[in-house]
């Protein structure tokens, strides 16, 4: 775990509002979309650029947050000779996307309540 | 909110996330591949399950003596089982080792990894049992022979076709795909219904009846053996023309 991680804002008490529920380096639409692909399966790098229509600058960026902040781990490899950088998530970006969704849908819920 | 979401509602936002994970999971799905190959290979079987008759005159046939009963050859009236239990030694472990190379290939060409060591230790830890065990535990007090009703399962020859159907549910969690379980819970069933039941018994209303002394006498085993892999080669072409392409919705 970083110590970036350990500085992120704990979370409020979701009961309160659900938006004290979000977190703010989760709550970006492509780290999402970063976090969301990788937990369905790890990724890597090209793929990640073309889903979800980012620059590779834009992505790395991305990318150093949530790696810094402990919610994904990224390897850097060579297949033959091509270089390939897959794109793993950890449990506590599981954890945190998990929140995040949760948060998301509880908004979603009381708006159309 | 951050810049990133400035535009979206958490209703699009969901719906979003919803679509990349369809997306991921779309593109690591690559399972047309095993299920025309185990279909290829239990064809390729075919042989190995037509008895040895000598026809002795009409209404009389004549059966070589099954050979030793393993595991994965049966007891093969016609003396084919040791010849079938190495054949599927090999193509198993062949067929595991072949699909985890697919899906190697495949992870590099579309930058998403599924798996597929769970799916190849699984199939090749459960061929090795299969061929070995019995051989081992011949030298054991209780030695080895046939214990119904684990018997009927194996009987046949058909416990491959029941190893396929472990590796292939262990490869529909690793793909989390539930059109792959439903294919798998098919095959599980055909490969049941193979190993428990005279599948030829369904033909006869149909017309075939190879009872003893007719010429196709020696062919009574097959629709236990085409009925599994008739299961696997359909769902395989059905996976392979719908499979995920790029360019296509």
């Amino acid at each position: 775990m970083s110590t970036q991680d350990t500085d992120r804002q704990p979370r409020a008490d979701p009961a309160a509002h659900p938006t004290n529920g979000l977190d703010d380096t989760v709550h970006q639409r492509h780290r999402l979309g970063i976090l969301t692909i990788t937990a369905e399966a790890r990724a890597d790098f090209g793929y990640l650029r073309d889903a979800l229509g980012l620059t590779a600058g834009n992505l790395s960026r991305h990318l150093t947050v949530l790696e810094e902040a402990g919610l994904i781990q990224v390897e850097k490899g060579y297949e033959g000779r091509r270089p390939r950088t897959w794109v793993r998530i950890t449990s506590a970006g599981r954890a945190a996307l998990a929140a995040e969704v949760d948060a998301l849908a509880e908004l979603v819920r009381r708006h159309r309540g | 909110m951050t810049s990133g979401n400035a535009a979206l509602p958490p209703e699009e936002l969901l719906s979003d996330l919803a679509r990349l994970r369809r997306q991921a999971r779309s593109a690591r799905h690559a399972y047309w591949f095993p299920l025309v190959l185990f279909g290829l290979l239990t064809c390729a079987s075919v042989p190995f399950y037509v008895s040895d008759v000598t026809q002795a005159g009409v209404g009389v046939a004549i059966l070589r003596a099954p050979g030793p009963p393993t595991l994965l050859g049966g007891e093969q009236a016609g003396g084919n089982g040791l010849f079938l239990a190495w054949y599927w030694a090999l193509a198993l472990v062949a067929g595991y080792l072949l699909t985890w190379a697919w899906y190697r290939r495949h992870q590099r060409r579309v930058g998403i990894k599924t798996p597929a060591r769970a799916f190849t230790t699984t199939g090749i830890v459960l061929a090795a049992l299969a061929f070995l065990g019995p051989l081992l535990a011949a030298d054991l007090p209780f030695g080895y022979g046939p214990v119904p009703p684990v018997e009927d399962l194996w009987v046949r020859g058909t416990f491959a076709f029941l190893i396929a159907a472990a590796g292939l549910w262990v490869l529909a969690w690793a793909e989390r795909s539930r059109a792959l379980a439903l294919i798998t819970l098919a095959y599980t069933g055909a490969a049941l219904l193979a190993s428990l039941y005279n599948v030829e018994n369904l033909l006869y209303p149909l017309g075939w009846n190879p009872g003893f002394g007719s010429a196709s006498a020696r062919l009574t085993v097959l629709p236990n053996v085409l009925l599994p892999a008739l299961v696997l080669l359909v769902a395989g072409a059905g996976a392979f023309l719908l499979r995920p392409r790029p360019g296509r919705a």
